[in-house]
């Protein structure tokens, strides 16, 4: 009982918006019990999901760094693209994968360059990136769609889009990264001088750091998570069109800030982001599954994020009170 | 080579910020199992020196030596190998990281892969903070920077230096927002560095502070090292006169001219017993 209290002190911002899913959940069942006990509804949820929260992983890294990347959502599109003619041309849809993770590698490395070597401030620097790529994948394809369509019932579509056990493949991959990318954040050296180099990167730099590097490599992880999302959503729908992607622009990064990782850096979680983005898709699919217009989705989408945020502003005030106590006690002892 | 006898043997350093002559020529030394005071006036030079002895700047001009090898691209990551640690004048904690994060700070215990030793990194942190005396009991490593006074936070810095049993600490004003408790545990620690065979350098413009736990001081004026002395050639009184000597002629009387080893480059290379 002591340890769970202590785990929740600990946690209280991955209790809270644990706490507002359920909630939310908690809404769409009693409206629509039928559909929210049909497990065809989840299968939905859990299919498209995906799409939001890989690439808020990445992003997840680079706003604890205190920066922000635009571009991952025309990144997406360069991905499914490259995927599509590397897979059309030689055949190989294993060749097809290796390119579309080392384009996009090389996408978000540009990004990095930009911000860490050249000091493009990242907001700035990859809103251009995001038209550029978006314009590479309109020049490419002149603007049409390509359709993956033969590729249904392969052995590379059931592997990434597939279900196993009655769950979506692509859910499982997610699963999976979520717990690499939690591994690194908080187990692993790397993710340490992320938190850094967010929380004080003048103070990161000068204990020897290097935060040009580590900005680089992050910068480079969100353009690989987010080419292999791309590839994702071009899969599951057999189709890649030139305005794939556009939609996650806010969505992953609003799942971020929801699962509260803060835009000022220095801290958050990959717990947070991926209940943020489950939170999100939750929504979309709970508005559609009680009958009433999408246009619903924004609506509720907003109120969310406020509730979120203002639950943020809550727990994030009462620790401030809580660091004036102890400082206050300190200085009386 | 002479360079070869020194821990660390920084040559004709220049350094300059934009117009600012940040250090003019200096030349400073640190022998095995010596403790070298830096004193003089805020803006003096003393930081910036440090910083180039741990690699965060470049020199514009000069030489540094290190165990007797030559670094013309002296990094952090470099020093740290070479065992140097620079206690910064400067915060340099994460605030919203606890205090066994900021003490390994760059320098984290890994297992395979890079993945950190947490366990071991927080028994270590917490016998440092034992031996500096600033552990209170109320705080754990585990709370976060932002939580702790300014007292604790310098001692968190400190820690730095303890927990990697560094052959050359380098201390930039570390007395400063302590306590009188706190200062006195931090000269001890200064002055058991020699016990342990390691060589420091002890930055502070109070010489009350320096005074007690080195053997050698380098007096730095605008940039330019204007005096050095042994310890056993000057008292405390003869210190403080030099100093504000310095702070108001900005020179040093000329009856010190005799044991100012600034002033007598030959002499300068005697080892010390
Ligand atoms: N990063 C910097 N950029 C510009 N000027 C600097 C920088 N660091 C130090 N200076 C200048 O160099 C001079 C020496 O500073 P510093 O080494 O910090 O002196 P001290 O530590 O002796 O007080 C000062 O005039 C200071 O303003
Ligand atoms: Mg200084």
């Amino acid at each position: 009982m002591k340890n769970i209290k202590s785990f929740i002190e600990r946690h209280k911002l991955q209790v809270a918006i644990f706490g507002i899913f359920l909630t939310l959940w908690l809404i769409f069942y009693i409206v629509n019990p039928y559909a929210f006990s049909n497990p065809y509804t989840y299968t939905a949820l859990l299919s498209v999901t995906p799409f939001t929260i890989l690439p808020a992983l990445g992003l997840t890294y680079i706003i604890i760094a205190t920066e922000v990347d635009l571009s991952f959502s025309s990144i997406m599109a360069v991905g499914a693209m490259t995927f599509a003619y590397i897979w059309q041309d030689t055949g190989s849809a294993l060749l097809g994968v290796i390119a579309l993770l080392v384009v996009g590698l090389i996408a978000g490395a540009f990004n990095g360059i930009l911000i860490a070597k050249l000091k493009v401030p990242s907001l700035i620097g990859t809103i251009g990136t995001m038209f550029f790529w978006r314009g590479i994948v309109l020049v490419v394809t002149g603007g049409y769609g390509m359709s993956l369509h033969k590729i249904e019932n392969t052995y590379v579509q059931k592997i990434f889009v597939g279900t196993f056990l009655g769950i979506p493949s692509q859910f499982i991959w997610t699963v999976l990264i979520t717990i690499v990318f939690w591994l690194i954040l908080n187990r692993h050296k790397f993710g340490a001088y992320v938190y850094y180099i967010g929380d004080n990167r003048l103070a990161a730099k000068m204990v020897g750091i290097n935060t040009e590097r580590t900005l680089l490599y992050i910068f480079s992880l969100e353009g690989m998570i987010a080419a292999f999302a791309g590839f994702l959503v071009a899969l599951s729908l057999g189709t890649v069109w030139p305005a794939l992607g556009d939609i996650y622009m806010l969505k992953s990064i609003a799942a971020v800030v929801i699962g509260g990782t803060p835009l000022t850096g220095g801290v958050g979680t990959i717990f947070g982001t991926f209940m943020g983005g489950l939170m999100l898709d939750l929504i979309e699919t709970g508005i559609l599954a009680i009958g009433v217009s999408g246009f619903w989705i924004k609506v509720v989408d907003g109120v969310v994020i406020v509730i979120a945020l203002i639950a943020q502003a809550l727990i994030r005030e009462g620790e401030l009170a809580k660091i004036r106590r102890k400082k206050e006690a300190l200085a009386k002892e | 080579m002479v360079e070869e006898s020194y821990v660390i043997y920084a040559k004709n350093i220049v350094k300059r910020f934009g117009n600012i002559v940040a250090l003019n020529n200096v030349t400073f030394k640190l022998r095995k199992k010596e403790i070298v005071g830096v004193v003089g006036d805020n803006g003096a030079g003393k930081s910036t020196l440090m910083k180039i002895l741990f690699g965060i700047h470049k020199p514009d001009r000069g030489e540094l030596y290190i165990k007797g090898k030559l670094y013309p691209e002296l990094t952090p990551k470099k020093a740290y190998e070479l065992g140097i640690v620079l206690i910064h004048q400067e915060r340099t904690l994460c605030p919203h990281h606890s205090v066994w994060r900021n003490i390994f700070m760059a320098r984290e215990l890994t297992g395979r892969f890079g993945f950190l030793k947490i366990d071991e990194m927080k028994k270590r942190s917490e016998k440092a903070l034992q031996e500096l005396g600033l552990i209170s009991r109320i705080e754990s490593v585990d709370t976060p920077a932002n939580y702790l006074s300014g007292g604790y936070q310098q001692g968190v810095q400190i820690s730095r230096a303890l927990v990697f049993d560094a052959d050359v600490v380098i201390l930039d004003e570390p007395t400063n927002a302590l306590s009188l408790k706190e200062v006195q545990k931090v000269l001890e620690y200064v002055k058991q560095l020699k016990e342990r065979g390691k060589s420091g350098i002890m930055i502070s413009h109070n010489i009350y502070h320096v005074y007690p736990v080195v053997d050698r001081f380098v007096i730095l004026n605008k940039g330019m090292v204007v005096g050095e002395f042994w310890k056993k050639d000057l008292n405390l009184e003869d210190l403080s006169h030099i100093m504000l000597s310095i702070a108001e002629t900005g020179k040093i009387p000329p009856e010190y001219s005799k044991i100012n080893l600034a002033e007598k480059p030959d002499s300068k290379e005697v080892e010390i017993k």
